[in-house]
């Protein structure tokens, strides 16, 4: 009886303590979600690097194809050239559409960046990137999550 | 985490079970097969019970949650509607197995093609003369067919009776990637919840339920999930009729919230025991 007893404690507690190790590994992976730019993180520089520097393996054009002061003017007077992003972005007044700031740093739903990224009624202009590849709900989403905590210059 | 290992995981528990001898023919005099009319049902709304299921017994449930909001429209476009049976349903199988005294597993799915998959293991029964009945629970949600966002869950369930009224129910269980989204793009993919719920029997089998599972921390989008109703018992079944703020049965669903406090929602569950 007691040997009974204690071999259905031993089998509970194993399959509790299997479940308990399987969920450790239950997060689901963010290159799963980031398409064609598997290493995309909710940072600037990898924002930088991966979006606004390359265009990707889905034929998503590089933003500062156009916002780029490298022999040009920036188009919309947005410069996303790396080092100097986040001054064209975070707290700036959109050149486009009165009253828009594009980004607010923790509140990506009042971002117009997002605005403009997400192709919202209301949104002065063509929906961005132009071209016929525009960005994944996924990566959209890490862009977000990074004004989300703050947008900082990391 | 990859479909490979749950199917391993699925596979080493149906090892372990495979493992327990067959015993003996089902003794007559097992308690386990005897009514408990305080706590006549393995689920309260959607919240689990202690209630044990004997050996080699079985039993299977349907949830049913209609999707349209009592509240949208006017009452005349709810009676039109017959109170949301027009509209498309969440509905939910489950069936359940006593692999052995005092141990349970079972699977849930759902009509948003989630599977469940759970156990539940008794620690201690009033009967024995304990304070509390107390049963620890796991489970693993998997949507698409249990291919993606898996939801390990992890408790306890605490109930006490006070005869002849009814029974209470204390539910703190753990539940894990409650937020599908990956851990960078989240503050919290894991809720805890703590579950209160009640069974107040009101008739010799017709009994009134209610339940409120809050997200006391983690992630917890929309409101907490609360539903009462009412049921009767007949036999080896027990009907009941539910209105709930939410749509969800399975802990993964549960975790992650009902709509609002203004959407309630009709349903019910049908369950009958085999033994």
């Amino acid at each position: 009886m007691k040997e009974s007893w204690m071999r259905r404690h031993v089998i509970a507690g194993g399959v509790l303590l299997a479940l308990c190790g399987m969920s450790a590994a239950c997060d689901e992976k963010l290159s799963d979600l980031t398409g064609p730019t598997p290493n995309l993180q909710p940072t600037l520089s990898s924002i930088q690097r991966e979006i606004f520097d390359t265009t990707d393996s889905s034929g998503r054009q590089a933003c500062t194809n156009c916002h780029t002061d490298a022999g040009r003017n920036p188009v919309a007077g947005m410069n996303l050239r790396s080092g100097v992003a986040h001054t064209s972005l975070v707290g700036v007044a959109s050149s486009g559409k009165p009253g828009a700031v594009r980004v607010v740093p923790g509140d990506p739903e009042n971002s117009y960046l997002i605005h403009k990224l997400e192709g919202r009624a209301g949104i002065v202009g063509t929906r961005m990137p132009r071209g016929n590849t525009l960005l994944t709900e996924g990566q959209i989403r890490v862009i977000k999550r990074w004004i989300e905590l703050g947008a900082p210059n990391d | 985490m990859s479909h490979r290992r749950v199917l391993l995981f699925v596979t080493a528990l149906a090892v372990a079970v495979c493992w327990l001898q067959p015993a003996p023919a089902q003794a007559q005099d097992d308690p386990d097969l005897d009514l408990v009319p305080l706590q006549p049902d393995f689920t309260v709304v959607a919240m689990p019970t202690a209630l044990r299921l004997p050996r080699y017994k079985s039993s299977f449930r349907v949830t049913h949650r209609f999707g349209r909001p009592l509240g949208a429209g006017d009452f005349g476009d709810l009676v039109e509607d017959l109170f949301g049976l027009d509209s498309g349903a969440q509905i939910g199988l489950e069936y359940r197995f006593g692999i052995m005294r005092g141990t349970q597993i079972g699977i849930h799915r759902t009509s948003d093609r989630t599977i469940e998959l759970f156990a539940q293991y008794d620690l201690m029964q009033e009967r024995d003369g304990r304070f509390v009945n107390l049963a620890v629970i796991g489970s693993m949600d998997g949507t698409n067919n249990f291919r993606d966002s898996y939801s390990p869950a992890l408790g306890v369930v605490v109930s006490r009776s006070f005869a002849p009224v009814g029974t209470v129910f204390l539910q703190p269980i753990w539940v894990n990637n409650s937020n599908p989204l990956p851990s960078e793009l989240t503050d919290d993919n894991d809720s805890f919840l703590l579950g209160v719920g009640t069974r107040i029997r009101v008739r010799p089998t017709v009994y009134l339920v209610g339940e409120i599972i809050p997200r006391v921390t983690g992630d917890d989008p929309g409101v907490n999930q609360a539903s009462f109703g009412i049921e009767k018992r007949a036999g080896g079944h027990m009907f009941q009729l539910n209105f709930s703020n939410g749509l969800g049965t399975t802990m993964g669903q549960i975790a992650r919230g009902g709509a609002s406090n203004d959407d309630w929602f009709l349903g019910f569950n049908i369950s009958r025991k085999f033994f």
